[in-house]
């Protein structure tokens, strides 16, 4: 029997660090992930217009002791990076980024949006692991979280249509 | 009407409240009027309205000021409706209009040729979203919503002019920790947490 789906493990996982805010603009793979963060009483869900919104959002509630995470789609990560560079590096900033990967290896979409990602994460410093099996979501959150805390800078996981149990036969 | 008379009338009824600024000189002239550790200066062209709402909603008892400008807010619009959707009853947002990008050589915004901020934040949501033609339409506004319980937004036309005011007194990372430590102590709560070295741990 299957355990439990990738996105109820990486939400357990969110809650497990200590993260109490979350973020986030929809993506159709992000579907699922998102309902069950706006359907959880025990974090703030701040719906976004615009990715670079939730760079603000999340600075202000980090200031004020909250734990965030910005949950998003990689074209997002781009509409964010003035606001990733001259406030959440220039402050020095934790923030935990979970990026759903369109254009990863085999997902059929978007796959100009998937090969400028990691070269853009790499241009920023951002440290990033990508997380494909469901079982090891917990543990990889766990970890990017004490890095992100301890850095104090944003620190990237990205997420697959694997993990997030939208890959479809053939892909 | 000038943005330093304003602030002046602000700094007479914001009280403790944590106020962010945006980049330029609103930031500056605010710190020269009220000066506090729970002041940060904005970095970034918009994010001040949606850190200040970060702060709202971490803290909904704490009185929060977002001091935002025509070209700030114009650039990150879509923040109006993603406040308006979470109401924070603690926060005002102020947007100073001189309908210029005063620090960016004093180019004509959008408001010049008539888009109407506060307009666009009713029909965003913000229901109490009101304008200010005078010092004492502002002050009166400001306080009303700094003593009721109910998100404000503040539109002010103000003229094209700094004031003589000193530098920003630091930079970003010593105005990170600051505001923090100023938080920790006003709130009497703990934010930073440093964990024991390892030799510390019991095997």
């Amino acid at each position: 029997m299957a355990g439990p789906s990738g996105p109820k493990l990486i939400l357990e996982g969110l809650k497990e660090a200590g993260i109490d805010l979350i973020a986030t603009v929809p993506d159709i793979n992000l579907r699922e992930l998102l309902g069950l963060v706006e359907a959880d009483d025990r974090v703030v869900h701040v719906p976004l217009c615009r990715e670079e919104e939730g760079i603000g959002v999340c600075t202000g509630a980090y200031l004020v002791g909250k734990k965030c995470a910005l949950i998003m789609q990689n074209g997002g990560l781009f509409n964010s990076v003035n606001g990733i560079v001259s406030t959440l590096i220039q402050f020095q900033v934790p923030l935990l980024l979970l990026i759903y990967y369109a254009g990863d290896l085999g997902d059929r979409t978007f796959s100009t949006t998937g090969a400028a990602t990691e070269p853009v994460l790499n241009a920023l410093g951002i440290r990033s692991t990508i997380l494909r099996e469901p079982d090891e979501a917990k543990d990889l959150i766990r970890r990017t979280q004490i890095l992100t805390m301890d850095y104090k800078r944003p620190v990237a996981i990205l997420l697959t249509k694997d993990v997030l149990g939208r890959r479809r036969p053939g892909e | 009407m000038k943005r330093i008379d304003c602030l002046r009338a602000l700094a007479e009824v914001a009280g403790d409240a944590l106020v962010v600024t945006s980049a330029g000189a609103n930031g500056v002239e605010w710190n020269a009027c009220r000066p506090s550790d729970g002041n940060i200066r904005c970095r970034t062209l918009g994010l001040t309205c949606s850190i200040a709402l970060g702060i709202a909603l971490g803290l909904p008892k704490r009185k929060v000021i977002a001091l935002d400008g025509d070209g700030s807010l114009l650039m990150n619009l879509s923040a109006l409706p993603t406040i308006a959707n979470k109401n924070p009853p603690n926060l005002l947002h102020v947007v100073f209009d001189n309908e210029a990008y005063e620090s960016s050589g004093e180019i004509k915004t959008a408001t010049s040729f008539g888009t109407d901020l506060v307009g666009m934040a009713r029909s965003a949501g913000i229901k109490n979203a009101v304008l200010a033609q005078t010092v004492e339409e502002f002050r009166k506004a400001a306080s009303e919503a700094l003593k009721g319980n109910v998100l404000t937004l503040i539109g002010a036309k103000i003229e094209l002019a700094r004031a003589e005011v000193p530098p920003y007194p630091m930079d970003e990372v010593e105005s990170k920790y600051r505001f923090i430590r100023h938080v920790e102590k006003t709130e009497g709560i703990q934010i930073l947490k440093i964990p024991m070295p390892a030799s510390f741990q019991k095997s």
